[in-house]
Formats: structure tokens, sequence, C-alpha cells
């Protein structure tokens, strides 16, 4: 890898355009391993640099160690393939804008036992993972529940959470005003959802909202003793909620994605009926989910408490849907 | 109980439950901009699920009639991918009703009442109640004192929040009258005076600069300003405004509220915290050390003008006599210019130089803080000119700051070159901010004052420009039309202060 020719590549480009103004807020440092997963990351990352002007550093590993290439002066794509940790380290260290923040998107299944991932996360503000990059139940989710028991210091944003903002905000609005005080009384929760991840981290939010703990494979615990049914099931689209159903003895409140995935339909029906209302979903893509988590997931103590709940959920052996 | 959901979570929109009630619903202000506003908050998630939008007006529409009307006014006014369509659409049509009346009747207001207590039931509105005044401003008082006699005034369970649109007043004496009116009906903390201006984004992020920075507060004063410019041009005439515009003037128009507050806030001190209060407290203490100039000096520490015919981007325009609802004689002003002092330990000496103005060469919103030259050259060729350095708050139509300041040109001679350092808001984010009625509009239901001008600072400002309205106002300019269209102004201007950026 040899990132002396990119640097001397930089200064070239620095030359030829002259002596106009630079602006840069941040160097993002990605990673991918998988082509297409690359390409979406390219397309993205791209967006995101047009909003928030960043130099890039594309750790490419599907490319042999000898790759680069340098587009502007802030673009740099580096193969990666079988890089050891120290050198990925060593070139995102150099290259890096040296006051701006460093952000990590970490574009690739798994993290457990991969010391790139964690080399690479040393220096980064804000870590950006996907717990639903791909289809593979809640093994992400777990293992990201593993690592930041280890590594508790992580500056970590999960793009699988990030997305359920629509979601939390449609279920908090089911429970505003007189209705709140149905939560104590809550029976049972039912989520469809068309990846593991979602499900559990809307699960692990109420959950850690109302002091709720895991007392069997789909049972969680008030802090009453009351107790709470659970079900996740596989529903909809992957990688987006498509039904939360909540109901008391006297009320059921659902919130439910219309076919298109354009709307969230809220209804309550029983003892607190109301009209039905609707609600834009508002479907952010990557690029503004990644612009989130870069400007509002530090120090997220909420994500943190859903993160450990659905963590706890996962210790009993909650199936995969 | 406090909705434990809530904790935490960011806030992707408003909560709070409202019955948002627009007085001159068929008029311009409301179809133009406060209903595309409304609409695009309600796409966006940000208006309250539990939301209705009542139309008051004297044109006759049936709820239906008026919810197509806001339908057509919307696929207009709107961008394109804000269009009224769907169940979205639906579902914000289902929440519009409209009541046909005299502004002046109490009967139509007891029609409200109903409507909103129906509101409350059918939508869970809560008792929360926002009326808008989208009327002309001579019809404020009889709608204020109607929804005293009508009853709606009170809580009904819930809030009640008045938002008044610019102009508070025509001068100092109105507005005092008008705010007698609003006062004894609601108390300050239920009035909202909007001026959109102070909802633009650039305008609060003069607060960031200022105070998110430690490297300009330090050199933020006396000692190192020489007088800060600040300017608010526009290309256009007065378009279909005439009539209004024709008993206004510039520095009613604009300097009295726009640029007074730019003047606020950029000399504003610390405030204590972000709390509405706090901001307003200091925008008030700066503006009351602020001394009105005598009626003797207004020629002196003032500029007036009028535009006649010229040429704006390369086009001929007529002069402003010659506009659709203005005098053929007219005595008003199109372009107004101030010195005025902030008599304060901070700004001593330091002249401030207001301008508004319209048929100027383009539209420019900035504030420039010239600071003071260098108090000892010794490096330099001998012909070079060592300019001040100049920082620059940039407001419309790009939004950013730009820093002038002296750099040595490569080479063996000690040439010394002015350099600028600009930074775009636009392609440092490139972000399209929500139109500043969202903001504000948002801020209202959320009884957020801090972008909402306080009585005290209103009634400061009118203080603080009555003596050269009244001069103005009693003197004739016989030179009228003094500057052409497209030209930087009058000369007096030039008078009054040689340094005047270029517009």
């Amino acid at each position: 890898m040899s990132f002396g020719l990119v640097l001397q590549e930089l200064d070239e480009r620095a030359r030829e355009r002259g002596g106009g103004v630079h602006v840069a807020t941040m160097t993002i440092v990605v990673f991918f391993e998988d082509a297409a997963i690359g390409a979406l990351a390219r397309d993205r990352i791209h967006t995101l640099a047009a909003k928030h002007p960043s130099r890039v550093i594309l750790l490419d590993g599907t490319q042999s160690e000898g790759f680069h290439h340098v587009d502007g002066d802030d673009w740099i794509e580096l193969g990666a393939k079988g890089s050891t940790a120290e050198l990925l380290h060593g070139a995102a260290n150099a290259l890096r804008l040296p006051e701006a923040p460093v952000i990590l998107l970490w574009i690739a299944p798994g993290i457990g036992d991969d010391d790139r991932f964690c080399e690479l996360s040393r220096d980064a503000r804000t870590v950006v993972y996907n717990s639903s990059l791909v289809d593979a139940g809640d093994a992400a989710l777990r293992q990201l529940v593993e690592y930041v028991k280890r590594h508790p210091e992580l500056p970590l944003a999960d793009i699988a959470y990030l997305r359920l903002a629509p979601w939390q905000e449609s279920v908090a609005i089911l429970f505003d005003g007189e209705e709140s005080c149905e939560l104590l009384d809550l029976e049972r929760v039912e989520i469809g959802c068309g990846s593991q991840p979602e499900g559990l981290y809307l699960l692990g939010w109420l959950a850690s909202r109302l002091n709720w703990k895991p007392g069997s494979e789909n049972m969680l615990t008030g802090p009453d003793g009351k107790t709470i049914a659970f079900e996740i099931r596989r529903e909809g689209e992957l990688r987006r909620i498509a039904r939360i159903a909540l109901s008391s003895a006297r009320s059921s409140f659902v919130a439910e994605a219309d076919p298109n995935g354009e709307t969230i339909n809220l209804s309550v029906t029983g003892g607190h009926a109301k009209p039905p209302r609707l609600r834009a979903i508002n479907n952010p893509g990557v690029a503004a989910l990644v612009e989130r988590a870069i400007l509002s997931s530090q120090n997220d103590r909420v994500f943190e408490a859903s993160l450990a709940a659905a963590g706890a959920i996962l210790a009993f052996g909650t199936a995969s849907p | 109980m406090v909705n434990p959901l809530r904790a935490g979570l960011p806030q992707e929109g408003i909560t709070t439950p409202c019955s948002a009630v627009f007085f001159g619903a068929s008029g311009d202000l409301f179809k133009r901009m406060l209903l595309p506003a409304i609409y695009s908050m309600h796409l966006r998630g940000m208006l309250p699920a539990a939301f209705a939008l009542v139309g008051f007006s004297r044109t006759a529409y049936s709820d239906d009639a008026f919810r197509e009307y806001c339908r057509k006014q919307l696929e207009l006014f709107s961008p394109k991918d804000k269009q009224p369509q769907g169940p979205l659409w639906e579902d914000f049509a289902k929440r519009i009703s409209y009541v046909t009346g005299d502004f002046s009747d109490t009967q139509y207001y007891v029609a409200l009442k109903d409507r909103l207590a129906q509101n409350d039931k059918e939508f869970g509105t809560a008792g929360n109640h926002l009326f808008y005044l989208a009327t002309p401003p001579p019809v404020f008082p009889e709608i204020i004192k109607h929804l005293k006699e009508a009853g709606l005034d009170k809580d009904g369970g819930g809030w009640t929040r008045v938002v008044v649109e610019k102009p508070f007043g025509t001068d100092l004496e109105s507005a005092r009258k008008l705010q007698q009116t609003i006062e004894g009906v609601f108390p300050e903390n239920e009035i909202y005076r909007i001026d959109h201006y102070l909802g633009k984004e650039p305008v609060q992020d003069i607060i960031a600069l200022r105070f998110a920075n430690t490297i300009f507060e330090p050199i933020w004063n006396r000692n190192y300003v020489q007088n800060i410019q600040i300017t608010s041009a526009e290309s256009l005439g007065v378009e279909e405004r005439g009539g209004y515009y024709d008993s206004a003037g510039a520095l009613r128009d604009m300097i009295q509220n726009h640029v007074i507050n730019l003047l606020a806030l950029v000399a504003m001190e610390p405030p204590v915290s972000s709390h509405a209060d706090d901001i307003r407290n200091e925008k008030y203490k700066v503006l009351s050390a602020i001394r009105p100039p005598a009626h003797s000096d207004v020629w002196s520490l003032s500029a007036r003008g009028q535009y006649g015919a010229g040429t704006i981007d390369g086009a001929p325009v007529i002069g402003y006599r010659q506009e659709h609802d203005v005098a053929p004689d007219s005595n008003t002003e199109t372009f107004a210019a101030v010195k005025l002092m902030v008599e304060s330990w901070r700004w001593a000496g330091v002249p401030f130089y207001l301008r508004s103005g319209k048929r100027l060469p383009r539209k420019v919103s900035e504030i420039a803080v010239t600071f003071k030259a260098i108090p000892h050259r010794f490096y330099g060729e001998a012909t070079d000119r060592i300019d001040p350095n100049v920082l620059v708050i940039k407001i419309e139509p790009d939004e950013g700051i730009s820093m002038r300041f002296e750099a040595k040109v490569p080479g063996p001679k000690e040439h010394i070159r002015s350099v600028f350092m600009d930074f775009s808001y636009g392609t440092g984010f490139g972000v399209v901010s929500p139109p500043a009625y969202e903001r504000l509009i948002g801020d209202a239901i959320l009884g957020d004052q801090t972008l909402f001008t306080r009585w005290d600072a209103v009634e400061r400002a009118w203080e603080i420009v009555t003596p050269v309205l009244e001069v103005w106002q009693h003197t004739k300019d016989f030179t009228f039309p003094n500057y052409a269209a497209g030209s930087q102004g009058p000369q007096s201007a030039q008078k009054l202060f040689p340094e005047w950026r270029r517009i």
C-alpha cells in the first residue's frame, strides 16, 4: 500500500487547483469487502460528501494492496485486500486531514474478531456500523452487543437503529397525553419487521424506556412484576419495520406502514379509541442516516440503553424470525 | 403521567396538540407563505399528530370549498416535491375547516369558538389555540378585541397564543396603541411578534459565529473594530406593494425591524443561556444603549433616497413614482441610511452604519465588521496599500462568512496584497435550510419566543428611528428621485459614509 504516492498526487492536485479555498468538515474512512456493496457505498458517500465537504478514504477490500486512485483533492481509494490492521490504520492516519474529525464507516458484515475494525475505530470520533447490512438474522447484532461489552467507549452508531426514528416517534405519539398511563398496563407487544435487528432494537428501546427486563424467551417483566408477552415476526421489506401493535386489557395501539412504505397509520381501538392518524415515514436514505449518525449519535444514551436491552433479550435466546 | 417514551428521543416533530387559526386566510400571505409552510411541516412529520387548521376570513367558503382552495394554492405555491396528493394530503385536508366572517362582528368569533371546541373533541387539540393574524395591520386591534369578547383569550384547558405579523405599528405612537390593545387581552408570553427575517438560518448563525468560537469575542469591541456596516439591499422595486410601501418607506419597512434586529444580534453581550428571555434581554440592552439622534442631527446622521428610472441586470426599469399605486409626487424614501452609536463600554466610539434600499444593483444582506488599521507599518513596498481586515457575515444571497486579510505576494519583493477567505454555508454544509416560516410557526406552537421580538425591543427600535422619521416626514425632498435604479444609492449616502462596501 503506497500512500506516499497518494500524498504526492494530492499535492499535485492542490497545486493544479491554485489558490482556491478548501473546505472540509471531516475525514470519512470507509471499509468494505464486497464489490456490490462498494459500488453502493461510493454512491452514498458521494451524496454525503457533497453535503458535508470531506476527505474520503475508501479502503477497498476487493482490490489488491497495490491499487490506488485519487479523484480531485479529497477522494482517495486504496486497495485493502489482505492488508493488515496496522497497515490500514497507518494509511488512514497518514491520509486523514490533520484537524478534521475521523468518521469510520464499516460496511462489512462482522466485527467480532476483526482486528482491522478494532484498529480503524481507535481514532474515530464516530463509528458507523450497520447490523442489518446483510440478511443474517440477529448474528451481526449479537456480535455488536458482545463487542460493545468489551469496548464500552466505542463511539458507535448503528444504521439499523437510526432507521427506527419515525417508528419511535409514532409509538411515542400513541401514548402522548392521557394514554401514557396505559404504558403501565401493556400486556403484549407484536412487531412485524423485514430484518431481525430493527425489530430487536424497537423492542429493546421499549424495554429500556419502560424498565422491562427479559423473563423468558418471549416474555418481559415490568417493574411491578407484570409480564408482557412479545413476538417479533418476519413481515414486509428487508430492513424495514412493517407494524407494531401494543395491547393492554382495555386498548390496542397499532402503528402500521402502508403498502408503499410512505406513511404510518396510527390507530387506537378499545377504551382509549381515537380517530386514525397518519404520519409520513420520510424513510431517509443511508447517506442521510450516516449524516444523522455523525451529527447526533454521540452520547446517545437512549441508543446505548436500547442496544443493551436488545442484548439482554437476545441472551434469552430469541429465535430469529 | 409524562410519556416515558419521549425521554431522550430526538425531536422528530412537534408533539404539542394545537388548533391554528389563520385570520386573513384568503389573503396573499396565507396562500403564498403560511399554507405551504404548514403543509411542508406536515409532510416532514413536524406537525403534531393532534393538529387542526382553521381559516377565518371575509370571503365565503364552505369547509369543503376552503379545502379545495387550499389544495389549489398548494399546487401553485408549493415546490414540486410537496404537492398536495395521496393519503398525506387527505389526512391534512380533513383537519382543515373554515369560518366565514366579518372581523368586526363577535358572532363569527363565537362560531370560531364552537369550531375550536369541535376540533378539540375531534382531533384532540386539547384546548391549545394559536391565532395567527395574517391580515392587513389595521385589522389587528379589531380581531384582538373580538377574541376577548368571544372569550377566546381564555385558556380553554390549554394555551392561547397570538402571532402578530410585522409591521408592528406605523410609528412609535401607533405601535404603543397597538401594544396597549394586545396587552389588554394577552400577556407578553402569549404574544409572538413575527419578523420572518429572524427565522432565516444565517441570522441565527450570527449567534453561533459569535458565541460558539473563542477567536472573535476578544476583538469584538471598540479596541479593534473601526466600524460596522449593515446592509439590506434589494434589486427589486416595490412590485405589487406600491400602496403599502408608499405609506411606509425604507426606514419603517426595513431599518426599524430587520436591520436594527441584526444590529442587536451583532452588538449584544453574550447571553447567560439560550433561553428566549436571556437572548431578548441582551438584545434590548444593546438597543437601549443607542441614543436616538437629536432632531437637529438627523441630516448629518442619515441619508434618504428615492429611485428613478434606470437599469437592473441590463434591463430598463421604471422609477418609483411611476410604479403602480404610488403617488406621482411621492416623498417616500426607497433608500435609507443611518449612523448609530451604541453607547456602551464595548462599543463607545464605534459607528454602526445601517442602510437599506430598493432597486440597488443586487440583492444583498450582510454585516461587515471593519477592524482598525495596523498601528505601525514596517513591512511592504512603499507603493503597497495595507487595507484593514474585514469580517463579512453574509446573510443573503450566499450565506457565509468572508474574511479579508493581508498577505505577502510570493517573490523577492515585499509586496502586500489583500486576500479573501470565504466560507459558504452552501458548500460547507450543502444543506437547504427550511424556510423561515416553518421554523417560526413551529416555534410558536412549541412556545419558544427566542426568534420573536419582545415589546420592549420593538418600542426601543421605534424610539431610535422616530426622530429621523419625523424630520423626513416634515421635509419634502425636492431632489427626489435622487438615485437611478441599479446605482449604489444617493450621493447623500456617500457623504454620510464614503466607505460603504459596494453593493
